[in-house]
């Protein structure tokens, strides 16, 4: 390995409260080539299994604004997942002790049938909001969506913009601790990029967490100050901003 | 702890006036079609056995249509709720929120239709003066054991199913047979006594009964019969739970 390993160094510098804690957390998945009907799990007990992630330690403090790069299939979302609460881990264990939202799929969930403001309620509770809260923010969420009378009209009317601001508004309203952003969020038109944009740095501003993949690294560059590589479900290198200049380098030796 | 209930109750409501307002969305008939369904099963089935066969049971339309009823409402529930989490997997690879609420909602909603129904025919039934005081409640712990069971069942059902996509043939092919094995188009008095312990390991045997004692004053299910039934429910409701807390935390790794 050519990237050099300063492994979790920082975090002990600057003693703040753990928020996120991942002990020895290992994913294993099952390989299924095509989905096992029972009759083929019970004659061929195939136990193939492929290890997303391997042993992971990590913990993540307040005000941390993480970026994870590596390849394809390094176990970066995996991490997410398991982060999210989404997937469970194989081994290990995961302790998360503040809000928090992913801006993962955002538009997923909502129903065509309904309206705009049935879906933010339904969509609200799914990521973890009371009704309540739900009621308080509906204007804020009717703003910042900037839908404004189509809120009462069926989704399927609303155009993909449309439908993508709800569901960033929606996380937004959701106000989180910990945001988690898989691919960015670079979509939609100038004045939704300039809005979410602009939502981040509040969100940075304010000391809460973000949690980045993305293969732009000018973007994790923008906003990410802790950095951790991936490499075939580990982390091998876990720093600072400087790591993406070596991560940079170490893949174009290895071209 | 109080908060998590809260949140969960919330949802599960959210998701099923969810799925009662998006159902008859762009139907003219809308509701009638709930109604529309057992009528016509209703003036087939009797057309065959008033006219062709002898007349089984005394008011033996009411007989069908109280029948019919439930039959539909457990046979719609258990086929829609069974591949449910399936067809939902874009919510579960979104968020972390409690599973169960996606087939319970679609429970509950068919449970509302039924209800209504059940409400309409009540009128009818006021004419034969076969209701008594003890009436109601025979039909509420009648209800209570269906909506029990049906739940029960259907956490099983969708929770195998995300691993094994057979059980949702298994499923549809069971319901063809299940039909038969329940006391819709005979009353179970037709059954030779000696055949007679094959209905206890059908828990949809004494709810029929009971209703059908509630409303048409006919005998009710007898001790044996009762107790094995609602042991039955008790156990496929435990297991239905148990398997589904079990097998949700691993959902997002089969979709």
């Amino acid at each position: 390995m050519s990237v050099i390993i300063s492994y979790n160094s920082h975090v002990v510098m600057k003693n703040k409260k753990p928020v996120i804690i991942l002990k020895s957390v290992t994913k294993k998945y099952l390989v299924h080539h095509e989905k096992p009907t029972l009759s083929e799990r019970i004659i061929s007990e195939t136990n193939e299994t492929f290890v997303a992630l391997n042993n992971i330690n990590l913990t993540i403090t307040e005000g941390e604004s993480v970026g994870i790069v590596g390849a394809n299939g390094s176990g970066k979302t995996t991490l997410l997942k398991i982060i999210a609460g989404i997937a469970t881990p194989s081994r290990g264990s995961v302790c998360v002790t503040k809000r928090l939202v992913s801006l993962i799929d955002l538009t997923a969930g909502f129903h065509p049938e309904l309206s705009g403001e049935r879906n933010v309620y339904l969509n609200g509770m799914l990521i973890g909001m009371k009704k309540q809260l739900i009621d308080k923010k509906m204007p804020s969420i009717i703003h910042f969506a900037d839908i404004g009378n189509f809120i009462d009209a069926p989704l399927y009317t609303y155009s993909d913009g449309m439908k993508l601001r709800l569901g960033f508004a929606i996380a937004v309203a959701a106000n989180p601790d910990i945001l988690i952003l898989d691919e960015g969020i670079s979509v939609g038109d100038l004045k939704f990029q300039f809005r979410s944009q602009q939502y981040l740095e509040t969100f940075l501003h304010a000391k809460k967490i973000l949690i980045a993949v993305e293969h732009k690294l000018d973007y994790i560059q923008k906003y990410c100050s802790r950095i951790l590589i991936m490499r075939k479900g580990t982390i091998i290198a876990d720093g600072d901003i400087k790591q993406l200049g070596i991560y940079r380098r170490s893949f174009f030796k290895r071209c | 702890m109080n908060g998590e209930v809260q949140h969960f109750l919330e949802l599960l409501w959210g998701m099923t006036e969810k799925e009662l307002r998006a159902r008859y969305k762009h139907t003219v008939f809308g509701f009638f079609w709930l109604v529309a369904n057992p009528i016509l099963q209703m003036a087939v089935i009797g057309f065959v056995f008033t006219f062709l066969l002898k007349q089984p049971v005394k008011n033996y339309y009411f007989f069908l249509f109280i029948g019919l009823l439930v039959w539909n409402f457990f046979s719609l529930s258990l086929s829609k709720a069974t591949p449910s989490i399936v067809y939902e997997r874009s919510l579960i690879k979104k968020a972390r929120f409690p599973h169960a609420v996606i087939p319970i909602s679609i429970i509950l909603s068919n449970f509302v239709h039924f209800f209504l129904a059940f409400l309409l025919f009540l009128f009818p039934v006021l004419f034969l003066g076969t209701l008594s005081m003890l009436s109601l409640p025979i039909i509420l712990f009648s209800f209570a054991l269906l909506l029990t069971f049906a739940i029960g069942l259907s956490l099983l059902v969708t929770s195998l199913n995300v691993r094994f996509r057979d059980v949702n043939f298994f499923v549809s092919a069971l319901l063809i047979i299940w039909f038969y094995a329940t006391p819709i188009m005979y009353a179970l008095t037709m059954i030779p006594r000696h055949l007679l312990w094959l209905w206890r390991f059908n828990p949809l045997t004494s709810i029929l009964q009971l209703l059908q004692m509630a409303m048409l004053g006919l005998p009710g299910p007898g001790p044996a019969m009762l107790a094995s039934n609602v042991g039955v429910i008790i156990i496929t409701t435990i297991l239905g739970i148990a398997v589904f807390t079990h097998e949700s935390k691993n959902f997002d790794d089969w979709l």
